[in-house]
């Protein structure tokens, strides 16, 4: 059984006003247990709407969420749990620290579990260390810090819930390229070492291509494409018909067999991307 | 939600409301405000009445959002009726019971005053419904440029409601933008006493307020960088002019007005 499901999922914005916006329609999605699904689209696609429907945070218009097999509107208590169940990260997530310090930011969801202060204690360490927050900045506060630091301290304020399915709108939105890196990888590592159910939210390919097991495209408010990294980007005409670039490298491998060079094009990621040059190169005797 | 606001809000349009000149939109709507007061029977009333809906009609702003505007004060609406009711004892008695009457003079009242307070409101939202907040500001600030020469300094105060304005709506994104993400981490904004909401409200207003004064500061160096001085020398991409609709939307009014002002002389006067 799919830990996460949505049934018909429809969400329309400003009903019954000129501004109404049709944002979801008819979703249907599920979610197996520790799947890393990467979600993109264009901006303006309804990704980030169709999030806040997966920890109950929205309301749908019609159609329902299903966590596992149970609906999360079903009594404001579930609604409730559900947000402890599935961790939410917002875009630009730093622009929500509020506390003293640190510490007491990623302490901010466990204390509203109600856990005792050693439970709280030890979940903001672990937190904090998946995300790599020295030690130091446990007692600093929080605006003292850096963009990049204070989005590491955002999330993990989120990951200190422990939740079984982590969602990450745009984790790396507005970061330079090493920030980006650092991100993805600490994600992974926690993935790895958690077994946990994650979704990342991106507008870009490159984000998602390296890690996902399987990647959601969508368009206007529905799922347009599904399926794996090389299922999804091998089509790039239908990227292309959906808003959506295909990965930078995946472009340089296009161009290069547009102007025949004999390569292979279904290269998503920068490993697949050395491998093939390095197949490339011993080929015509450049390389041995 | 409190998306659901609509007080101040402009919807964008092309009706004949929409394109009067700003200027004389404030004016006339001042005027009209002002000319309710003066109806003395039901007939000039009516006549302020038909003018009103005119100018809705005319507007093409769905009759939902009008009664929205309306929502706030229906309390003071039926309180204010209530009162009439109690504290007028004119005119033949309809309904009594121990020191508590109603008569016909408290009923009118009560008819009058309500209607008063509607057309009052639904006047005002008509104006900011149809005008940008950038024209309104602009036709402020040109209405009231005479005050420069007692060194008030008109430009500067009508850029900053500008900038309020403008702030307004992404205020209010942000609330709930950053209410959205404190309930992820499980904040319980709406339940538990008076003194737990409050509470719960210290993760949503720090970050609201830090966020705002970046923003500000943002502003004022992005307003810098284009070399905004104040008013002085300033032209406009906009001039504002004249043309044959506002001439008729002032012979229309002067046409209600002179309707107002008749019923009052003809028709005995009811209060
Ligand atoms: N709070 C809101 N009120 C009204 N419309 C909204 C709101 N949030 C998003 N929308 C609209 O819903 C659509 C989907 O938005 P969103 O889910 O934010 O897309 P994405 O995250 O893919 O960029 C867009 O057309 C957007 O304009
Ligand atoms: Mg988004």
């Amino acid at each position: 059984m799919p830990i996460l499901e949505t049934q018909n999922l429809s969400y329309v914005y400003g009903e019954n006003t000129p501004f109404r916006v049709q944002a979801l329609e008819n979703v249907n999605l599920s979610i197996e247990k520790g799947e890393l699904v990467g979600i993109i689209g264009h901006t303006g696609s309804g990704k980030s709407t169709l999030m806040q429907h997966l920890n109950g945070l929205v309301k749908p218009s019609s159609g329902k969420v299903l966590l596992d097999g149970a609906d999360i509107h079903a009594s404001k208590a579930a609604t409730y749990a559900a947000r402890f169940r599935v961790g939410l990260c917002f875009q630009y997530p730093e622009y929500q620290l509020f506390e003293s310090t640190v510490y007491r930011d990623i302490a901010f969801g466990p204390r509203n579990m109600g856990l005792s202060k050693e439970q709280v204690d030890e979940r903001v360490r672990r937190a904090a260390s998946y995300l790599e927050i020295r030690d130091t900045w446990l007692n600093k506060s929080p605006f003292d810090l850096s963009g990049g630091e204070k989005r590491r301290v955002a999330i993990a304020g989120v990951l200190a819930m422990e939740p079984e399915i982590l969602i990450l709108d745009e984790p790396t939105a507005g970061l330079d390229p090493r920030g980006r890196a650092q991100i993805a990888s600490l994600i992974e590592n926690y993935r790895v070492s958690t077994g946990s159910t994650i979704l990342i939210v991106s507008h870009s390919m490159d984000d998602v291509a390296e890690t996902a097991t399987r990647v959601l495209v969508m368009d206007n408010g529905a799922v347009a494409l599904s399926g794996t990294v090389d299922e999804v980007f091998r089509d790039a005409a239908a990227l292309e018909r959906h808003g959506l670039d295909v990965p930078q490298i995946t472009r340089v491998f296009l161009s290069l067999r547009a102007r025949g060079v004999e390569v292979r094009t279904d290269i998503y990621t920068e490993k697949q991307a050395r491998r093939e040059l390095i197949r490339l190169f011993k080929k015509r005797g450049v390389l041995q | 939600m409190i998306r659901d606001i609509t007080i101040g809000q402009y919807f964008p349009g092309k009706s004949p409301v929409h394109n009067l000149d700003a200027r004389l939109k404030l004016v006339l709507t001042f005027v009209y405000i002002v000319s309710i007061f003066f109806c003395k029977n039901f007939v000039s009333l009516g006549v302020s009445l038909v003018y009103l809906v005119f100018a809705v009609l005319l507007s093409r702003i769905s009759l939902k959002l009008i009664a929205k505007s309306l929502k706030p004060i229906v309390i003071i609406v039926l309180l204010t009726s209530v009162l009439q009711i109690f504290y007028n004892d004119d005119g033949t008695v309809l309904f009594q019971r121990g020191w508590f009457e109603i008569t016909t003079g408290g009923l009118i009242m009560a008819v009058f005053t309500s209607v008063r307070i509607i057309a009052l409101v639904l006047a005002s939202s008509l104006l900011t419904y149809t005008t940008s907040p950038t024209l309104l500001t602009d036709a402020i600030e040109r209405l009231f440029s005479p005050l420069k020469k007692i060194k008030i300094n008109v430009h500067t105060i009508a850029m900053m409601m500008t900038i309020a304005l403008r702030f307004i709506p992404l205020l209010i994104d942000e609330v709930d933008k950053i209410m959205s993400a404190q309930k992820a981490r499980g904040a319980q904004l709406d339940s538990g006493g008076v003194l737990k909401r409050g509470q719960a409200l210290v993760p949503v207003f720090i970050p609201l307020f830090v966020n705002a004064f970046t923003r500000a500061y943002d502003l004022a160096f992005a307003m810098e960088c284009r070399c905004y001085r104040g008013g002085e020398g300033r032209t406009r991409l906009r001039v504002m002019k004249f043309c044959k609709r506002d001439y008729a939307a002032i012979a229309f009014t002067a046409v209600c007005l002179a309707g107002i002002g008749v019923s009052n002389a003809l028709l005995t006067a009811l209060i």
